[in-house]
């Protein structure tokens, strides 16, 4: 007689296994499939294929174990700690570029830190090429962000030591075509083209601006321009609708 | 009805294991923890909550099932409680997919626990619409730890708790460089390529249940990825159990 836990008959044990073989290979190769499915799909994610070889915040994405937003979310806190402690002490932002590189390479949806890291660069960094590639990098990522297109057209109207009102108002109109814009951006846009000279144009912004806003004093201001601008392209005398701004400059104490 | 039997034994041994509790309160805690991280957070606390809260429900639906799902044959052996099991007409699979279920089951607990608590904590902070997206995180979330639970019976029922244990953990780490490997896979030349590309296809595809990036912005993801995850964790769980079946099978226990 044989002991109750030793292995039943060979030709029985032979064919449950090769049954439960059988069902392996089956789910599995339906696994397969499905997966398959799924790459081909579903949204790619960002490609990472090159990570492994460079020592930057995109490798870093891979060794987060599918985590990489709650990295982000330490290395956001990380950055805002690393800006606050040479604010207030030497002023010196060496690492900002590569901080917020990392960052949004290891969360390229996380709009935030583009707009945050973009400032600070182009401000108290002193590196507005820097700031504009940061924010490029978010547009390119999330190009259906109006929050990023806004404030990147906020970079150049206020970059430091002279205003690029044509590229400042390139973005805002951008903003404002944009689901979720905001809604100062028209009026932005309307303001940029016609310090920048761009008469005929600022008085379209304008005169959308007027049509659409239901703001009744943005209304009354568009209403205003308008007769402004008129009156400067009927006459001839541009300099009537165009301000000279203010150079903005960074004061860092 | 047997398989019933011994996954509702499972679960309740699984609930009642200290383990489970403390990882839940210190769950609970992680997320409590958010809100003091939020005043340096600049703005940005809410997506910080939701982040550490969904990680959180997968790191430690992790940690439980590398200290108690990869133990869940082994145990049974070294006690030999389960010569008491195995003696009656028990078919062996019944046995695995009963332990796996229960401790599914416990692991879901903990999520929907975890998850509620989080979307109560989103609420709270006035961000309701919010609450869909971690609950179609959460709901990934529990496919994927019930995945990792298939590989951890296989393990125990193969081998040691702690090569169990590693084995599991080796699985999660590869599992999610899936994605990676087969983008990898399409620059390398012809031979290497077909082998990279089965190496990413017989991996369990864990990036197909983060949603975490979405869940952040509040975005909810679509139907067919719901289906497409759903669909594979249950063909994956389904081959890797009818393998420790195969394996289980021919162990002898006398």
């Amino acid at each position: 007689m044989s002991h109750p836990l030793s292995l039943p008959a060979m030709p029985l044990v032979r064919v449950r296994m090769a049954l439960a073989w059988a069902a392996a290979l089956v789910f599995g190769l339906g696994a397969v499939s499905l997966v398959r499915l799924a790459t081909t799909t579903l949204p790619l994610r960002a490609p990472l294929a090159e990570l492994a070889y460079y020592p930057s915040g995109r490798a870093l994405r891979p060794a987060s174990l599918g985590h990489a937003e709650t990295a982000a979310d330490l290395a956001w806190l990380r950055a805002v700690q690393y800006y606050g402690e040479h604010r207030r002490t030497d002023l010196r932002f060496l690492q900002l570029d590569h901080v917020f590189d990392v960052l949004t390479s290891l969360s390229p949806t996380f709009e935030g830190p583009y707009v945050f890291g973009a400032f600070a660069l182009a401000q108290e960094g002193r590196d507005f090429a820097a700031a504009q590639r940061l924010m490029l990098k978010g547009i390119e990522a999330n190009p259906r962000s109006a929050r990023l297109a806004f404030e990147l057209g906020f970079l150049h109207f206020v970059r430091p030591g002279g205003r690029d009102l044509e590229q400042a108002a390139q973005w805002f109109e951008r903003a404002a075509r944009l689901p979720g814009g905001p809604p100062q951006a028209g009026r932005f846009a309307a303001f940029a083209r016609q310090h920048a000279g761009d008469l005929a144009i600022a008085l379209l912004l304008w005169d959308d601006v007027r049509r659409t806003s239901t703001n009744p004093l943005l209304r009354d201001m568009a209403e205003r321009e308008i007769g402004r601008l008129q009156k400067a392209i009927r006459t001839g005398r541009r300099q009537a609708a165009v301000k000279r701004l203010t150079t903005p400059a960074v004061i860092l104490k | 009805m047997n398989t019933l039997l011994i996954a509702q034994n499972t679960f309740r041994e699984a609930v009642r294991d200290r383990v489970l509790t403390g990882i839940l309160v210190g769950g609970l805690v992680l997320l409590a923890l958010t809100r003091v991280g939020s005043a340096l957070a600049m703005g940005e606390d809410l997506r910080l909550t939701v982040d550490l809260g969904l990680s959180s429900i997968s790191l430690l639906g992790l940690l439980v099932i590398l200290l108690v799902g990869t133990s869940l044959v082994a145990k049974e052996i070294e006690r030999k409680t389960i010569f008491n099991l195995l003696s009656r007409p028990l078919p062996r699979p019944v046995y695995l997919i009963g332990k796996w279920a229960g401790l599914t089951g416990a692991l879901a607990l903990v999520a929907l626990v975890l998850g509620t608590a989080l979307s109560l904590l989103v609420c709270v902070l006035g961000s309701s619409h919010h609450v869909p997206a971690i609950a179609q995180a959460t709901y990934l979330a529990v496919l994927e730890l019930s995945l990792l639970t298939s590989l951890a019976v296989l393990f125990s029922a193969l081998s040691t708790p702690v090569l169990s244990a590693l084995y599991t953990l080796g699985f999660f780490l590869a599992g999610q460089w899936c994605d990676d490997l087969r983008r990898l896979a399409s620059h390398l030349p012809g031979g290497v390529r077909e082998g990279v590309a089965l190496i990413a296809d017989v991996l369990p595809n864990l990036p197909l249940f983060n949603m975490r990036s979405l869940a952040a912005a509040g975005d909810m993801t679509g139907l067919a990825h719901l289906g497409l995850a759903t669909g594979y964790a249950v063909l994956y769980c389904a081959c890797v159990l009818a393998l420790a079946s195969a394996a289980f099978e021919s162990r002898d226990f006398k």
